[in-house]
């Protein structure tokens, strides 16, 4: 049934329609909306779960890996601040192998306190063994929810949904929500390939001498390897049921194009307007959405690739000292490649700051104007500011 | 639409798992810090004068065991029922609860007790130690002498009370009016002194010589006689015909003496038998004048009384002292000089003198003095200075080689004239008389130290006899000890009363009772201070599972072989029930 829903309720809807069992978190801006939602489920019996309220963040998911330990589905939502406090249990959680889902709604890190989107916050988890996926709009967050229980579940990792704070979880779009008996098709009951068993008793996670820890990080990186795989075939089961596909990339017209913009989260519906127009004006332009973050889908993006002699990644996101994150996964993936294009790497957006048509249009111009990439990255707008303290 | 596949299975996982029990790994030896169960004093129980276990006679009254906590106050004091309704409950003034939202009401649920107790024809459990030789005689059957006789009997002696009017009670059933104090439950509580063995012998009057038998059958003999005698307002025609005496006028009410009074009537004095008369008089259709020479604030009656008097229609005027009373057609012209305030002293009362030589007169149909009492035999007050002589906090010992020894207490020798603080003289002259007969005289002060209750000076027999109080630290918990997140607002009980008109028409009394559900809400309220409840807080939060309930439901024990010291409990403990002290290495096991 299609609704107009906000963003966080998307992913509300979702959890509710993937029966999770326990759910934990403590309020923050802008995820709150999202487990108030659930918490008003729980409470009137709407959703049978459990919603533990904890005392912070790293609470909330010591809670949830107590509560997947013993074999039971679990879901969280943060942001910015309070998924850092999280970032020791989120390794916990992976290594533990427990399919804990979350919702991440990316926010600026402090200081300054900035509640506004950017992406810095989930990509500086990238080395704790989550799955991570951007999402583009409220149907691809309902969806992509969903879908999350589903992966985690048979590659025994959690998984991060994460959706731009206010440019997707406070507005308000029709979101096609599906009936529970067609996800219940899609996401039979969770059945754990391992539990606590007051039966059985036995301690998971203790010590791993050198002599297996090797082993078991290699066993992780098995587990990042199926979930690219299974995610297609998942992918097809979903919308064999539901309609729907995504993809764990995006190209659009790719094929013939010179300049491919590569974008991820809500950037990308204004780059499709763009490019679209850019098209109309005869320029070859592509544009590459890659919602796939963790597992880097390295493979689909050299094939995407092929044919441009440019790339241009913009991030609304950046690692200090280096680049934008997305355009240094991107050099990675292609630098093996012979004859790969050059990557231009563009920072915009950060802290929330509009990114408009016109930037982005700016973006391919200064792009195509280029004959190589001068910097590792290039701040777009960036304004003169005359407020530095500590001048003498 | 896309073709389903079927799903392959996925790869084996890898995870740490053992079967073995973490048992060996004994996690007790990374401790620097050992939790410990210590239970402490509440404040309430410190600031009561008779020293009750308020603490634990809440919690008990929250668990509905309503006799046990009825006989935890009887182990200190013999008087619940009247306590619970004339005690001006100093104990409420330092409940912590106090900074957190509102006291418990203590004198209601103690009331309750008592009149639950009372209602269900309980008989208390209390354990006599094993028959002494001594026999004591106490002289004068008020709150002191009775609670004397009642700790001595319990404490093994033989106690013979001598009372020279025709029943006990002394001021409790004389000088207190029967809207504060029902003389059921007064003769209730005094029935079961006697029970306990106590022998009251009444219209015995007790002359100066049995003080001074040299072979007197007495070991020790206990004088509360109190101070039955009024004060002289010492200003001409105070002694004129019909100027009347409260105390006295107090009492023939309760004989049925008084018939109803017509006119004004003015009372003199600021203290308890003042406000007393005062109302009394009201209620025998008075208009009444109540005359204190200082402010209000100075009055040394209980301001709950002094409340309730001006809400039952009782005039007071400050700053006013009467010079001189004229007889004139049957009435009295008090002349009065009005009074100011020279000194102010948050601690004391006012210093006053007159105002200039502002006077004015008034005229009364009915004049009682009331400013004060002292005893009526000089040789009922304890002599200035003498060999073998011990001032103790609520009493005073004279010890003799050859004759009895001889204990000043109650109202002879007590700052504040109240019940509890009688109690208190009683207990303290009673153990005191028990260390002096095991241990001789040096022993008493530092023997009474042991069983303050917190600083003191209250004492506690339970801590004397060595009962699970004594194992308590004296260490007084206070407010910021608590962990309050685990308490809920909720306002105190409101007192039950009658009506304002209802009154005036009669001395029935005004506090009415409450039922058990809502006694058991008030006590639910207590933070029971420095006690352990058993709410288990410690086990639960215990990461290591080292915290277990012994088979007696009251018992926790800590297992030391994997307590790490973290302090969780101790800090999760709502109540201050426990402690966390550096490791001793010397002390490890």
């Amino acid at each position: 049934m299609r609704q107009v829903l906000e963003g966080s309720h998307a992913v509300s809807e979702a959890v509710r329609l993937a029966r999770a069992q326990v759910i934990s978190a403590y309020p923050i801006t802008p995820q709150t909306h999202i487990v108030e939602q659930l918490s008003e489920y729980c409470a009137n019996g709407t959703l049978d779960a459990r919603f533990l309220r904890v005392e912070s963040e790293h609470s909330a998911l010591a809670a949830l890996i107590g509560a997947a330990s013993s074999g039971v589905r679990t879901f969280t939502a943060t942001s910015s601040q309070g998924l850092a406090l999280m970032h020791e249990l989120l390794h916990w959680a992976s290594g533990a192998r427990l399919p804990i889902v979350m919702a991440e709604v990316n926010r600026a890190m402090a200081p300054g306190w900035n509640i506004w989107a950017d992406q810095t916050d989930s990509l500086a988890q990238r080395d704790t063994g989550w799955i991570q996926l951007y999402c583009e709009n409220g149907q691809e967050v309902l969806d992509t929810t969903i879908q999350a229980f589903r992966l985690a579940e048979w590659v025994n990792l959690p998984v991060m949904v994460n959706l731009d704070a206010f440019f997707l979880s406070h507005t308000y779009e029709p979101v096609d929500v599906p009936d529970q008996k067609s996800v219940d098709r899609f996401l039979p009951p969770y059945k754990p390939r391992f539990q606590l068993d007051l039966a059985n008793p036995c301690a998971f996670n203790q010590l791993a001498p050198p002599n297996i820890y090797m082993e078991m990080r290699h066993n992780i990186q098995m587990a990042m390897d199926e979930a690219l795989t299974f995610l297609e075939q998942m992918e097809e089961e979903f919308e064999s049921i539901l309609g729907r596909r995504h993809g764990a990339v995006e190209a659009i017209q790719c094929d013939d194009a010179e300049i491919i913009l590569i974008t991820s989260g809500t950037v990308t519906s204004t780059s499709r307007q763009v490019v679209a127009e850019l098209r109309e004006k005869g320029e070859k332009v592509g544009l590459l959405k890659i919602k796939l973050f963790r597992p880097f889908p390295v493979n689909m993006l050299r094939e995407r690739t092929a044919s441009a002699s440019k790339v241009a990644v913009i991030d609304r996101n950046f690692s200090f000292g280096a680049s934008g994150i997305f355009a240094q996964e991107v050099k990675a993936a292609l630098c093996n490649f012979p004859g790969h294009p050059p990557v231009y790497s563009y920072i915009a957006g950060l802290g929330g700051r509009d990114i408009t048509m016109e930037v982005i249009e700016n973006i391919y111009w200064l792009t195509k104007k280029s004959t190589a990439p001068e910097n590792e990255s290039s701040w777009v707008g960036l304004r003169e500011v005359d407020h530095a303290v500590g001048q003498s | 639409m896309a073709t389903q596949q079927p799903l392959t299975n996925p790869s084996p996982l890898l995870i740490p798992c053992s079967y073995l029990t973490t048992e060996g790994n004994k996690t007790g030896s990374w401790r620097f810090l050992r939790p410990k169960y210590e239970e402490k004093t509440s404040p309430c129980s410190a600031a009561c004068p008779a020293g009750e276990d308020i603490g634990r006679v809440e919690m008990l009254t929250a668990q509905g065991s309503f006799k046990e906590a009825w006989e935890t106050i009887l182990l200190e004091n013999p008087f619940p029922g009247v306590c619970g309704r004339v005690c001006y409950h100093p104990c409420e003034q330092q409940c912590n609860r106090r900074e957190f939202d509102e006291p418990v009401a203590i004198h209601i649920l103690e009331r309750f007790l008592a009149d639950t107790a009372s209602r269900y024809e309980l008989k208390p459990s209390l354990q006599k130690l094993e028959s002494k030789r001594q026999k004591i005689a106490v002289v004068g059957s008020g709150p002191s002498g009775l609670a004397a006789g009642y700790f001595l009997t319990l404490l093994g002696y033989q106690a013979d009370v001598f009372e020279a009017l025709p029943e006990p009670g002394g001021v409790l059933r004389w000088g207190i009016p029967l809207y504060r104090l029902p003389l059921s439950i007064l003769n209730q509580e005094i029935a079961q002194i006697r029970e306990l063995g106590v022998q009251i012998h009444c219209g015995k009057s007790i002359s100066q010589e049995l003080l001074r038998g040299g072979k007197s059958e007495y070991d020790a003999i206990f004088l509360g006689c109190g101070h039955s005698r009024s004060l002289p307002l010492k200003i001409p025609g105070e002694d004129l015909d019909g100027v009347k005496n409260g105390l006295q006028f107090l009492t023939k009410i309760r004989r049925g003496e008084v018939a109803d009074l017509e006119g004004t009537a003015a009372v003199i004095g600021g203290g308890n038998t003042a406000v007393d008369t005062a109302r009394s008089a009201a209620r025998l259709g008075a208009k009444v004048i109540l005359i204190y020479r200082r402010r209000r604030q100075d009055m040394p009656a209980f301001a709950e009384e002094v409340e309730m008097a001006l809400e039952e229609g009782v005039e007071l005027w400050e700053l006013q002292a009467p010079v001189k009373i004229a007889a004139q057609d049957g009435d009295f012209v008090v002349t009065l000089r009005h009074m100011q305030v020279v000194e102010k002293n948050r601690q004391k009362r006012a210093r006053i003198k007159p105002d200039s030589n502002k006077k004015k007169e008034i005229r009364v149909q009915h004049l009682f003095k009331a400013i004060g009492g002292e005893a009526s035999e000089p040789w009922y007050d304890p002599p200035k200075k003498k060999r073998g002589m011990l001032r103790l906090s609520d009493c005073v010992l004279l010890h003799k080689s050859r004759e009895p020894t001889l204990v000043y207490g109650g109202d002879l020798v007590a700052d504040i004239k109240s019940v509890a603080h009688a109690v208190a003289s009683g207990k303290q002259a009673a153990i005191a008389l028990d260390i002096l007969f095991n241990e001789g005289l040096d022993a008493v002060r530092p023997k009474l130290q042991t069983c303050l209750v917190g600083d003191g000076p209250s004492i506690s027999l339970e801590t004397y006899m060595s009962g699970p109080r004594s194992l308590r630290n004296h260490r007084v918990v206070r407010y910021h000890d608590l962990n309050t997140d685990y308490f809920q607002f909720a306002p105190m009980i409101t007192q039950p009363r009658l009506l304002r008109e209802e009154r005036f028409q009669s001395f029935a009394e005004i506090n009415l009772k409450i039922g058990a559900s809502l006694a058991i809400r008030e006590a639910e309220r207590c933070f029971n201070c420095g006690l352990c409840n058993q709410c288990d807080n410690c086990q639960l939060f215990c990461p290591e599972i080292a915290v277990t309930r012994d088979n007696n439901p009251r018992g926790r024990h800590i297992n030391y072989d994997y307590c790490k010291g973290c302090g969780l409990c101790v800090v999760e403990c709502p109540r201050n029930a426990m402690i966390l002290e550096e490791e001793l290495l010397c002390d490890r096991s």
